[in-house]
């Protein structure tokens, strides 16, 4: 079995435990439909996406390791110079705040990043200037090694398809002050596991956070007409004024 | 192996995992119904009830605050208030809500403008004040009258009643959990409808606003200005010209794009809005204060919404009032509170074209709010509507009543005299619970 239906299979096993634990928003998560939108999406550029905050960078560590701040621009592409960095260190972040071990709302999140991956995919555009960044808040489990197993089962092998940084934290010191800035709460049960809210963030080329997406609205369609949002703002042809 | 991972392989991943959380699905034994879907939900009894209280001049500290009421039924103290936060001053306290994570509790007053935010994880039986936002008007581009606080995620979206110059002009003003200003959204008018369709006409009036996030809607009703809720409802009720100041109209909108897309007749005073919570229940409810009046609103056909009158609350001819509202979490039962007779009214709305009433019981002179348990067995109610339309006198009864529910009668637990006590003026309530913060 392939490592993601593992992973699927978990996820499965996990929630089905009655000791979970997690933290549940009201709104229920019903199966969402593989290839298309749940409810219609609003068109690029024909809203606003109003700065919420500053972004947070913070030391974090990449699947190989290596030490780098959250929201350098060569985060995804760490060897090559300055000059020779890629649109996508001039662009748009996705970044969502997930455990591995988690039994609920991560692989559901997980699940939608690699549909947004997807999508984008077909948008060599979108693609170009679009990075995704999960990071990991359970930094004992969660070693750069367990970080590219996790990508492997979820990353695209689509050479079109926008990158997507699979990151973790040195320690709880460096990790504190990053969940302090995105009011990412953490608490660990007694069984180990970790109760937390799923936050997702959409940021911009100038590091203001200008969504905060929960579970049921991370919609990649939804994710993905943002982004194009922002996309059209940056070349001055988008964004309805009134938001 | 690692890195080749195929899109099929992949699909059926996604699949198991979406199916993962209906099959961990278990009956939620509590929380509070009718609140935010984005807010982190209680699944134990609730600990405690916390209550925005509108102060009382001469009456204790005579300072709005809010309240702890023990709801643990093995305390000690169980059924007692425990706490007192008050806030310095009186501030007309409404309605409130909690932050989307639940660590904090926004408490709007609708007098002055000013939001408490109170930090209820560290200590839940001792909600502290954290901060106060005291430039609503001025960020928000002139909107006032805030009236409640939705959990959206990382941000609370706060309806206005009014603006700065005491018209039922209204906006929603987003800011985010640590409390700055994002964004403000007027609601739409005849002159300024913002692409919205109009049925009659644009209003322009604000009350609450609730989002159906698996349909991108949101739903606002509409009340009136600071001009007439806060003037005293005898001389109101006199004035022919300032009575007819009074919402008519819900809005529906895109609630992503936050762009109104139509504005339905609703005549009569649309107050509280609660969905159904069903995965395929794609309706809501609210209750008309003038005409005392169930109104549904509901998605005939995709995209396509509609509001219609479905019962009577009532005699509607005694002006019985009805203010809030409490839909049960199997979308079986609704509650409903009428002001003026003190009474609360249970419908089976399972037929949500055809609500029929099953139960009513007078529960005191006044009344004003209404919270379910999700479990439907524990319902909670106060008495306090504004401190100048609550009633005078021996009929001027402030009280916390808790009742458990069994399908077919209420039975009382406890009550609290909010006179007796020195407390004030009971209105909003939220529930509380020590587990959800559990380090």
């Amino acid at each position: 079995m392939r490592p993601a239906s593992l992973l699927g299979l978990a996820a499965l096993a996990a929630a089905a435990a009655p000791a979970a634990r997690h933290a549940v928003a009201h709104e229920g998560h019903a199966p969402r439909p593989v290839a298309a939108a749940i409810f219609p999406i609003p068109a690029p550029g024909s809203y606003r996406l109003p700065p919420i905050k500053r972004a947070a960078g913070g030391t974090v560590l990449d699947e190989a390791g290596r030490p780098r701040d959250l929201l350098a621009p060569d985060l995804l592409a760490p060897d090559l110079p300055a000059p020779d960095l890629p649109e996508v260190a001039r662009g748009i972040t996705v970044l969502a705040l997930i455990y591995t071990r988690c039994g609920d709302v991560c692989p559901l999140a997980s699940a939608d990043m690699a549909r947004l991956q997807d999508l984008a995919a077909k948008d060599p555009a979108v693609a170009r200037r679009t990075r995704l960044v999960s990071l990991s808040f359970d930094p004992e489990h969660d070693t750069p090694e367990v970080m590219r197993s996790f990508a492997a089962a979820w990353r695209s092998a689509d050479p079109a398809a926008p990158a997507w940084a699979f990151l973790t934290a040195p320690g709880r010191a460096e990790l504190a002050p990053i969940l302090a800035a995105y009011g990412q709460r953490v608490d660990a049960g007694p069984d180990g596991s970790l109760t937390h809210v799923f936050r997702a963030f959409l940021i911009d080329s100038e590091g203001r956070v200008r969504n905060i997406y929960s579970l049921d609205f991370f919609e990649p369609a939804l994710v993905l007409a943002d982004i194009r949002t922002l996309l059209l703002e940056g070349a001055g042809s988008g964004g309805r004024q009134g938001r | 192996m690692p890195g080749e991972r195929t899109i099929p392989c992949r699909r059926s991943a996604l699949m198991l995992c979406a199916a993962a959380p209906l099959l961990a699905a278990q009956p939620a034994r509590s929380d509070e119904t009718c609140q935010s879907p984005y807010m982190a939900k209680i699944t134990g009894i609730e600990d405690f009830v916390y209550v925005w209280t509108l102060g009382v001049e001469g009456l204790g500290d005579g300072s709005d605050k809010l309240v702890t009421v023990d709801a643990r039924e093995s305390s000690p103290t169980f059924g007692k208030p425990i706490h007192a936060a008050p806030v310095g001053g009186r501030h007309e306290a409404h309605h409130g809500g909690f932050t989307d994570d639940r660590r904090q509790f926004w408490a709007a007053g609708l007098s002055d403008s000013k939001i408490f935010i109170f930090d209820v994880a560290t200590e839940p039986a001792k909600p502290r004040l954290v901060k106060v936002i005291d430039d609503f008007v001025e960020a928000s581009g002139g909107a006032a009258g805030p009236h409640g606080a939705y959990a959206l995620p990382g941000r609370m979206l706060i309806p206005s009643l009014s603006n700065r110059h005491g018209t039922g002009r209204a906006a929603l003003v987003e800011y985010s959990n640590e409390g700055d200003y994002v964004a403000t959204h007027w609601l739409p008018t005849d002159a300024e409808p913002n692409g919205a369709r109009i049925e009659g006409r644009a209003d322009g009036y604000g009350y609450d606003a609730r989002v159906l996030p698996r349909r991108n809607v949101m739903l606002t009703s509409s009340f009136t200005g600071l001009e007439n809720y806060m003037r005293p409802l005898g001389d109101l009720m006199k004035d022919g010209e300032a009575m007819k100041r009074f919402g008519q109209t819900m809005v529906l909108w895109d609630f992503h794009a936050r762009q109104p897309r139509a504005v339905l007749n609703v005549p009569g005073v649309p107050l509280e809005i609660r969905w159904a919570w069903g995965p395929k229940n794609t309706y809501a409810f609210t209750s008309t204060a003038l005409t005392s009046k169930l109104w549904l609103v509901r998605e005939d056909a995709p995209g396509a919404w509609s509001a219609k009158p479905v019962a009577e609350i009532g005699d509607p001819s005694t002006l019985p009032v009805p203010v809030d509202i409490s839909l049960s979490a199997d979308d079986r039962t609704l509650f409903v509170d009428t002001f003026m007779d003190g009474t609360t009214r249970v419908f089976d709305v399972s037929d949500p074209e055809k609500p029929r009433q099953i139960y009513e019981k007078k529960i005191g002179a006044q009344l004003n709010m209404v919270s379910q348990s999700w479990d439907g067995k524990r319902i909670y109610y106060t008495s306090s509507l504004l401190a100048n339309w609550d009633k005078t006198g021996t009929e001027n009864e402030q009280f916390l009543k808790a009742y458990a529910w069994n399908g077919k009668e209420l039975t009382a637990r406890f009550a609290i005299d909010f006179t007796a006590e020195r407390l004030g003026r009971p209105h909003m309530m939220a529930f509380g619970a020590t587990a959800l913060y559990a380090k």
